[in-house]
């Protein structure tokens, strides 16, 4: 078995109101190992994920980043977040800023390059998210395929020993979904460790090395992939059955055929219509 | 990487600006410049022309009773009985040129360059001739009726008295060029190398006076009265006295010269008519004037024509007499050559026109002033208000500055605090009972004692806070742990400016605080004088001006911060948490991606706050700023135009106001980031 990167040991979270949203979650995530977190809605995943980069303090319990504690009020909570990557549902680019210098904020404010070296790796990374053509853009002329994408590079760029996934393509339309869930497992391919909250089952179970499902604020099941086509808990029979009475991917395949049929093209995802 | 970037930086600039705006701009200043500044006054000269009847250099002029006589080269002599304005002949006094005359009560005497001094003793009576035989000598005084003194090249002097010629000549030798009596004691006499030489005797023994520039030529000495002798030299300077007896001289610094002691051209002769007024002579048609003792001396206009070396002057009284010239030349005033401004008359402010050009020069000071004033005042503001937002929003609570240390910490830092609290709180209420308030008077204590009611409520927030501090439990869960400290003070600071009026904010900051003065008084402990003009001046001269930007810009920061805070909670909370989670501090993140954002929505409404700025900066006249509308009253009560003046003060603020209101149009458009925000087009 490869290192433990990150270590969650009994993590609760009870917000002000009283909610008891995280009722003591437990799991490893190890080095190059993919780990989607599924859930129904109000199931604590979003809470327990940003408690890791402590966008939220947990109430108790311990987060240890390659064995160190990061939970405490001593430990340095920027330099932590600088090593854990985060991508966001609604993307949350900075719209004043173009593309290029979304991604080199982070470089040369926190890492301290220099423009030059900052925009360097900033094109790396914008090459391996396929968004080259692009990066004069403002934000608010993207499309949402193309900002999640951005937000990836701006992860992806700081180098972090860990990028976490925050239901990273349920703000999308259903057609630009693509280029990001492909974006993801070309990471994944690669031997990112990632920890991904989400919703697409089947995007789950063909690019995560393990699946932990949340139920009330607790680990249900925790287990490879595989779990998604035998599920040994109740819960997550429940669980998966209701999520395929959506039926999304023969809306998807319907919209596709339609779209076929009004445009003569099929989107690609990128939001640039074919010139003919 | 070229393309226009939106940024603060290229706004303003010459190049942003397309051709066609820029020919308007151009046009416009060549305008306001062109505006042509008429003035229907004149000057003239003071002096008049007379005839003299003669081409003969004119050398000295004297007033003998009624008459004034003139003298000149080979014996010229002519008469005048009507002050100056017409002359006649007189016989011819010997062939040589006579060259200085003086009079002393009813006797004249004149002295040619051949040493013959000519006499008259009593109005009316003979000529009497008296032979000095000394050649080389310069000047003449009389001392009495039968008595003179004669001073001349190589310091010669000679005193004539009892009919007999005395050799007074000191073991000073350098020439003297003049002598002058005041009464028939006291004397003077000047010469080269600055001698000043004193008598007290009638002339019978000199002392020699130090001279302030002992290298001046002396040419010529007016020995006025016990407190007031005057002198000039060859180089321009002004040499005064006003000890009796003429023991200290000085330079004169001119005013008008710039605080130079010389006048820059070479003066022949000096002539005080009166305690303040001075006339002085000099080659080349100069004639001058001073009304203040040498400190301002004006040059005299002269008529037409005359360009001529002046070497004399007769005044019977401060206003009327003559000078007296090379080549015949004779002037007359009954002025003192002062110049005289024909073509004015009383404006009359009910033609607008002239109301206008009465008014435009105090209307574009105020203008100026107030631009001063609203350019700091909004960039102070500014400041203040960004701050104060940051604070306002800031989520430090006392949890967040606490939880690193155990609890055992905190309770011994309460402990520490209820001590220091207790402490405070009794000594300042302590203090109350001696400002002798009953009841409700009390509301006043912040004014009657500000220091013991700081350390009242000091005391009290602090005790009441550590109690808190002292009972705190693991998880810091008490409420006092929930407040935000920072957020309390900014709204402190807030309430207080949003709720007084800004009249009584300038009033009690400029009269009580007096803060234009204290920081007036800092700035010349550092920076040193501000003197009359200058940098210094402009940013530390005006005590009224400092207390006026400091007034605005606290007062509209006070406003500015609520539109700025509101500004920032409209930035998505996920804009924090990204910039948070690339490992950006929150300070980092509020500089890098929240403010460049907020800015930008809240321009609209900072621009309303910048142009109320403008309008509230009118209310710094209470406390003396010459701004427009303090201009405009001081307009009305000289023309008493009041319609008028009131609306060119409204037109200069309206120019003000709308000029920004277009600036921040302008800088709107060029921050626009596309797509973001709603703002009506593209």
């Amino acid at each position: 078995m490869a290192d433990v990167v990150l270590s969650i040991r009994d993590l609760h979270k009870i917000y002000p109101g009283g909610v008891h949203a995280v009722k003591g979650v437990s799991f490893d995530v190890h080095e190059g190992e993919s780990v989607a977190v599924i859930g129904s809605s109000g199931s604590g995943k979003s809470t327990v994920l940003r408690c890791i980069n402590r966008l939220i303090e947990p109430t108790e319990g311990v987060i240890e980043l390659r064995g160190e504690q990061i939970n405490t009020p001593v430990a340095d909570v920027n330099e932590v977040r600088s090593r854990i990557g985060m991508v966001f549902q609604s993307f949350e680019l900075f719209s004043h800023l173009k593309v290029l210098d979304n991604i080199t904020l982070g470089l040369r404010h926190v890492r301290g390059m220099s423009k030059s070296k900052a925009e360097e790796v900033a094109l790396d990374v914008l090459e391996r998210v396929d968004m080259l053509d692009r990066i004069e853009a403002y934000p608010g002329n993207l499309s949402g395929g193309q900002k999640q994408r951005v937000a990836i590079a701006r992860a992806l760029a700081m180098k972090p020993e860990v990028i976490l996934f925050d239901e990273p393509t349920s703000a999308l339309d259903p057609e630009l979904i693509g280029s990001v869930l492909k974006t993801i497992r070309g990471l994944a391919d690669e031997g990112m460790t990632m920890v991904i909250v989400t919703h697409e089952i089947n995007f789950a179970r063909d690019v995560a090395d393990r699946i932990v499902y949340l139920d009330n604020g607790q680990v249900a099941e925790d287990g490879p992939s595989s779990i998604i086509n035998e599920p040994k808990t109740e819960r997550l029979q429940k669980f998966l059955s209701s999520m395929h009475e959506d039926k999304i991917p023969e809306d998807i395949e319907n919209k596709l055929v339609s779209a076929q049929a009004d445009h003569g093209y099929v989107p690609d995802g990128t939001g640039n219509r074919p010139r003919s | 990487m070229n393309s226009a970037s939106p940024g603060i930086e290229r706004i303003f600039s010459w190049s942003s600006i397309d051709s066609k705006s820029r020919v308007v701009i151009l046009v416009s200043i060549l305008l306001i410049c062109w505006i042509p500044h008429s003035s229907g006054q004149e000057t003239i000269t003071g002096w008049n022309e007379a005839e003299s009847w003669t081409d003969y250099d004119l050398n000295a002029a004297v007033i003998h009773g009624e008459i004034i006589w003139v003298f000149g080269d080979s014996g010229t002599v002519r008469l005048s009985e009507d002050s100056g304005a017409t002359w006649q002949n007189h016989t011819n006094l010997g062939d040589s040129d006579l060259i200085s005359a003086d009079s002393y009560e009813n006797s004249m005497a004149v002295m040619s360059s051949e040493g013959i001094i000519y006499m008259k003793d009593g109005f009316g009576s003979e000529w009497i001739t008296i032979d000095s035989s000394q050649t080389g000598m310069k000047s003449i005084a009389l001392t009495g009726g039968q008595s003179l003194v004669i001073v001349g090249n190589e310091g010669a002097i000679w005193q004539y008295t009892g009919q007999t010629w005395w050799n007074r000549t000191t073991s000073f030798t350098e020439n003297l060029r003049d002598v002058d009596f005041n009464g028939d004691e006291d004397g003077l006499a000047v010469g080269d190398a600055g001698t000043i030489l004193a008598t007290d005797d009638g002339g019978a023994t000199w002392d020699y006076r130090e001279a302030p520039d002992p290298d001046c030529s002396i040419a010529s000495i007016s020995y006025f009265n016990p407190y007031r002798m005057f002198a000039v030299s060859d180089s321009g300077q002004i040499l005064y006295s006003t000890s009796p007896g003429g023991f200290e001289w000085q330079l004169r610094e001119i005013e008008s010269a710039g605080y130079n002691t010389t006048l820059a051209t070479n003066l022949s002769s000096i002539d005080v008519i009166s305690s303040s007024r001075i006339l002085f002579t000099g080659p080349d048609g100069y004639l001058a004037l001073s009304l203040d003792q040498g400190l301002n001396v004006e040059i005299n206009i002269l008529p037409a024509g005359v360009n001529t070396s002046f070497n004399d002057h007769a005044m019977f009284d401060y206003v009327s007499g003559i000078v007296v010239g090379d080549s015949g030349v004779i002037l007359f005033t009954d002025r003192a050559g002062e110049n005289q401004d024909i073509g004015f008359q009383i404006p009359d402010y009910n033609n607008f026109g002239e109301f206008v050009e009465y008014a435009d020069d105090m209307l574009l000071s105020g203008f100026i002033a107030t631009i001063k004033i609203v350019l700091f005042g909004i960039l102070l503001g500014f400041t203040i208000g960004v701050i104060l937002a940051m604070l306002k929003t800031t989520p430090t609570s006392f949890k967040n500055i606490l939880e690193r240390y155990s609890t055992n910490q905190i309770r011994a830092l309460g402990a520490v605090c209820l001590i220091i609290g207790l402490w405070l709180l009794y000594t300042g209420v302590n203090r109350f009972p001696e400002l002798q308030l009953e009841g409700l008077e009390y509301i006043f204590t912040p004014v009657g004692d500000p220091q013991g009611f700081a350390m009242f409520a000091l005391g009290l927030g602090i005790a009441a806070i550590s109690i808190q501090f002292i009972l705190a439990d693991k998880k810091l869960s008490g409420p006092i742990f929930k407040v935000r400290p920072l957020n309390s003070l900014a709204t402190v600071y807030t309430d207080f400016f949003r709720n007084t009026p800004l009249i009584v904010q300038f009033m009690f900051i400029h009269f009580g605080l007096r803060l234009g003065m204290r920081i007036q008084q800092l700035m010349e402990g550092t920076f040193g004088d501000p003197g009359i003009d200058g940098i210094d001046y402009f940013f530390y001269g005006d005590r009224t001006f400092l207390s006026a930007i400091f007034t605005l810009g606290l007062n509209s920061g006070a406003y500015q911060c609520e539109t700025i805070r509101g500004a920032i909670s409209a930035i998505p909370s996920g804009q924090m948490e990204a910039g948070r989670s690339i490992g950006l501090t929150y300070l980092g993140t509020m500089r890098l991606v929240i403010m460049p954002q907020a800015i930008r929505i809240c321009i609209p409404p900072i621009g309303n706050e910048m142009v109320n700025l403008v309008l509230n900066s009118s209310l710094a006249m209470v406390i003396g700023y010459s701004e427009l509308s303090r201009q405009g009253k001081l307009m009305i009560a000289t023309t008493f135009q009041i319609f008028s003046a009131w609306g060119l003060v409204m037109i200069s603020y309206f120019v003000v106001t709308w000029t920004l209101a277009l600036l921040l149009r302008r800088l709107e458009e060029k921050t626009k980031i596309p797509g973001l925000g709603i703002s009506g087009g593209a």
